[in-house]
This record gives C-alpha cells, sequence and structure tokens, in this order.
C-alpha cells in the first residue's frame, strides 16, 4: 500500500512533535510544513493547535493559511483539525475577544457550560451513523480545553458529557471532508491511535 | 463521564530518575525516558516530569531532558514540573514535547508571568504544584527553596480563585517516600471548587481509594512506588474498578 502523506500545518502553535510520532509510528509520511505547495500535495492536511484562539488565528494570519485553509477544504482536500485546531474550523470565537475563525464548518467557539475545565480521560460518544467515530464509540480519550464549539447536529459526528446527566457538547464534527476532534487521539493511547487511523483512512477514502 | 486520573510521577535529579525521601534523601533509579516509558505502556493516565534541582540551580527547564523523553513516543499526556520562571520557557517547554506545566515558585515570584502563560498557552495547561502541610497553625505552604513554612499567599489564592491556574498537585512533602497522605491537606484546602492532584506517600490502592473518593479530588499522583512492580498502574486500576476511573485502554466500557 502506498504510504499516505499527512501534511502538519506549522504555524508555530503547540507540541507538534507528539502528532508526528504518532503519525510516524502508525505508519505515515509527515510533512510539518507551512509551505501551501507542500500542504496541497500531501493526502490529508492536519490543523493541530494550543493555547488561545485569538492568538492561533494571528498566527494563521502571520502564515497565510487562512485563505489557502480554506480553500483546500473547499476542494475537498481531507482537513483534520485537532484540539485548538477543531475550533478554528468555526466562524467565531468569544474567547478573550470576539475572533473570526476559518468559516470552514458554521458555528461558534464559547466558553463551557456548567464546568471551568474538562481536562483528562472522558467517553467519546458518537453522535451519528458516521463511519468515522461510530468504531470508538464508548472509548476513553484525553481532553484538555474549556471552550466548544457549538454547532449545527448535522455536523456533530462525536459528543461528550463531563458528568451523569449534564447536556453532552460537541467533540467531534465533520462536514465532507473537514474533520474537527476536540480531544488528543495522539495522546489517548491505543484507543487514540486506533481512532486516528480510522479518521486519516475514512476520508482519504471518501476524498 | 470524565474519569479521575492515576498520575504516574517521575523525580529527576542531576539528570537521573531518583527515589526521594522527604525531598531529603535519594536513591538512583535510572533514565527518566525509560520510566516514561514504562508509564506509557502500563496505561498512566498522565505522567509528570519533575524536575527538582532546576529552581534551585537556577538553570531553567530541562528542555533537553523533555525533548529525549518526548522522542519515546509516548501516547500518554506528558506534564512538565522545574525551573520555569518565565512565559517564554513554559512555551518552550510545551514545543518541547510536554503538554502540560506545573509551577511552584513562579507563583509567588512572577505572578504576572503566569497570566501571560495563561494567555499564551490556555489556563488548562497550568497546574499550580505546592508542597504542602498540615501544622498546629494550619494548613502551610513550604518554600522548598528556604524551607520556610506559611500560609498560602493572597497572590497564589488569587492565581487560583480567577482560575489563572487549573488545577493544584498538592504535595504532602512530609510523606514524600513514605507510605502515608496527609488527608487533612485536602480537607483543609480553603479553595472548595478548585481540582486537586493528591501526591506524596500515596502507595496503595487503599490510600488512593482513601483521595479519590474526594470530591475536591481529580487524580492521585503516584512516584516510587510505580517502580517496583511491572504494570504497577494496571494492577491499582484493577483493584480501583469500582471508582470512576479509566478502564485498563484495552477495555471498552460504555456509560451513556
Amino acid at each position: 500500500m502506498k504510504r499516505r502523506t499527512i501534511g502538519i500545518v506549522d504555524y508555530g502553535v503547540g507540541n507538534i512533535g507528539s502528532l508526528e510520532r504518532s503519525l510516524s509510528a502508525l505508519g505515515y509520511r509527515c510533512q510539518t510544513t507551512s509551505n501551501p505547495e507542500t500542504l496541497a500535495a500531501s493526502s490529508l492536511i492536519l490543523l493541530p493547535g494550543v493555547g488561545a484562539f485569538p492568538t492561533a488565528m494571528a498566527a494563521l494570519h502571520d502564515h497565510d493559511m487562512v485563505g489557502f485553509l480554506q480553500e483546500r477544504a473547499q476542494s475537498g482536500q481531507p482537513l483534520v483539525g485537532i484540539c485548538l485546531g477543531m475550533q478554528l474550523l468555526a466562524d467565531s470565537s468569544d474567547e478573550i475577544r470576539e475572533t473570526s475563525g476559518l468559516g470552514i464548518i458554521p458555528g461558534y467557539v464559547t466558553a463551557l457550560e456548567n464546568a471551568d475545565w474538562h481536562i483528562g480521560w472522558n467517553t467519546l460518544e458518537a453522535a451519528s451513523s458516521d463511519p468515522l467515530v461510530r468504531p470508538s464509540d464508548g472509548r476513553t480519550v484525553y481532553f484538555n480545553h474549556s471552550f466548544v464549539l457549538r454547532t449545527s447536529p448535522e455536523y456533530v459526528i462525536g459528543v461528550a458529557r463531563i458528568d451523569q446527566g449534564m447536556t453532552p457538547f460537541p467533540v467531534a464534527i465533520r462536514r465532507e471532508n473537514t474533520v474537527g476532534l476536540q480531544f488528543h487521539p495522539e495522546k489517548s493511547q491505543a484507543a487514540g491511535l486506533q481512532l486516528l487511523t480510522d479518521v486519516i483512512e475514512g476520508l482519504c477514502r471518501a476524498a | 463521564m470524565l474519569r479521575k486520573r492515576i498520575v504516574g510521577v517521575i523525580t529527576v535529579k542531576d539528570g537521573w530518575a531518583v527515589q526521594s525521601m522527604g525531598y531529603r534523601r535519594y536513591l538512583p533509579l535510572g533514565r527518566p525516558e525509560i520510566l516514561a516509558l514504562n508509564l506509557d505502556r502500563w496505561g498512566a493516565d498522565e505522567i509528570v516530569l519533575q524536575c527538582i534541582d532546576r529552581t534551585s540551580t537556577q538553570a531553567g527547564p530541562d528542555i533537553a531532558m523533555i525533548e529525549r523523553v518526548a522522542q519515546k513516543g509516548l501516547t500518554t499526556p506528558l506534564i512538565y514540573l522545574g525551573g520555569i520562571h518565565t512565559a517564554q520557557q513554559a512555551v518552550a517547554v510545551v514545543h518541547a514535547g510536554a503538554d502540560r506545566i506545573a509551577i511552584d515558585a513562579m507563583l509567588t515570584d512572577e505572578p504576572s508571568q503566569v497570566h501571560e502563560i495563561e494567555a499564551n498557552l490556555g489556563a488548562q495547561a497550568i497546574i499550580a504544584a505546592l508542597p504542602l502541610s498540615v501544622e498546629p497553625a494550619g494548613l502551610m505552604h513550604r518554600n522548598y527553596r528556604t524551607g520556610a513554612l506559611a500560609p498560602l499567599s493572597d497572590t497564589v489564592l488569587e492565581l487560583m480563585s480567577k482560575r489563572i491556574v487549573s488545577e493544584v498537585m498538592t504535595i504532602d512533602w512530609r510523606n514524600d517516600g513514605g507510605t502515608a497522605f496527609d488527608t487533612r491537606i485536602l480537607d483543609t484546602f480553603p479553595l472548595a471548587d478548585i481540582p486537586l492532584i493528591a501526591f506524596g506517600g500515596l502507595a496503595g490502592a487503599d490510600q488512593l481509594r482513601g483521595v479519590l473518593t474526594r470530591k475536591s479530588v481529580v487524580a492521585a499522583a503516584v512516584g516510587n512506588t510505580l517502580n517496583y512492580r511491572e504494570h504497577a498502574i494496571r494492577h491499582l486500576k484493577k483493584a480501583l474498578g469500582d471508582l470512576p476511573i479509566r478502564a485498563p485502554s484495552h477495555e471498552r466500557r460504555v456509560d451513556h
């Protein structure tokens, strides 16, 4: 089987090394870069992210990535946003101040309800029959965030809830060949690596 | 639902993983990256890399050490503690491979820098590491550079109450390396709604149960005793299976 190449967007935000090592361990070739041609030539673009929404969007603008990522998503190239990278796919966020996002998946980012943070291991609940996340229904994955992307149910493929009886919130979203994962699959041991494989292979086959 | 965590702690001195007894005596255990790999394979929920000589020597965080550990390809979240004095250093620690940072001296020395870290990495990445003990005068915070004991300062309390840090690692320094944890530290902690990570002297399942059943405690951190039994974390999790903890990664549990 031809090795797929994952283009990781390098815009100076977060711990990219963990993602590179996990993807390499899964047999993928990684290119960490902000070069549009290299990213466009990859099988799938991965948008990581750690920290605050406005800082990350400013960094994407600084690296001329905003229009490029919007264009690649529109063209159907598989795109996966992880953690803050998922939130950046939204129209806007009110974290610190109102900031426009990439606008690839309709929705807005706002603080969690009933909790300051969502830190630790929690159950991923499949919210649709989407084959990317359905096999991971009931698995526990690692979260570390305080804001959440609110979007239309049609885009929600996975949810989590902080406590029994609490309203679930989106933690996995999909619009065509763009997927957002609020958790860290690369830091979720065997369950996370299996899900990451399912998402990458599923998207690449669909493209 | 969100699980309570069992955290493996690797204490590092002079570049070597050590067994610490009260932060006074140390026995060498080996290379930190090998111990981290073990904890990763055994299913720890998080790993803390605690470099205890970086602040006193003003050496800054051990970036090379973090990189060596990260290069092992851990799939477990890594928390780094030791020598962080500036926001720039905190960001460098995350770039080197840590997922979260823990800070102690910086909370009192450089509170403005803690705010700067929050702006760069988010409060969810910041843990306050507090060496504590219960004395006749109440709960005391130990300055590990001077050995002085004092009540938690207003500055530290404000960082916690304003949610500039997301969790507090309550370190029972008196029982470090021993076989008991003073639960009065948890019960007298002045802020009821900040999530606590209990650490220091925790060994067997019964002790972990004693802290993890407290509402304010989200994690129990274990150091020395994990190094004396293969798959120690899995054994602990099996013994604590009735608590809301994550099952070993090969098991599946649906709770919705």
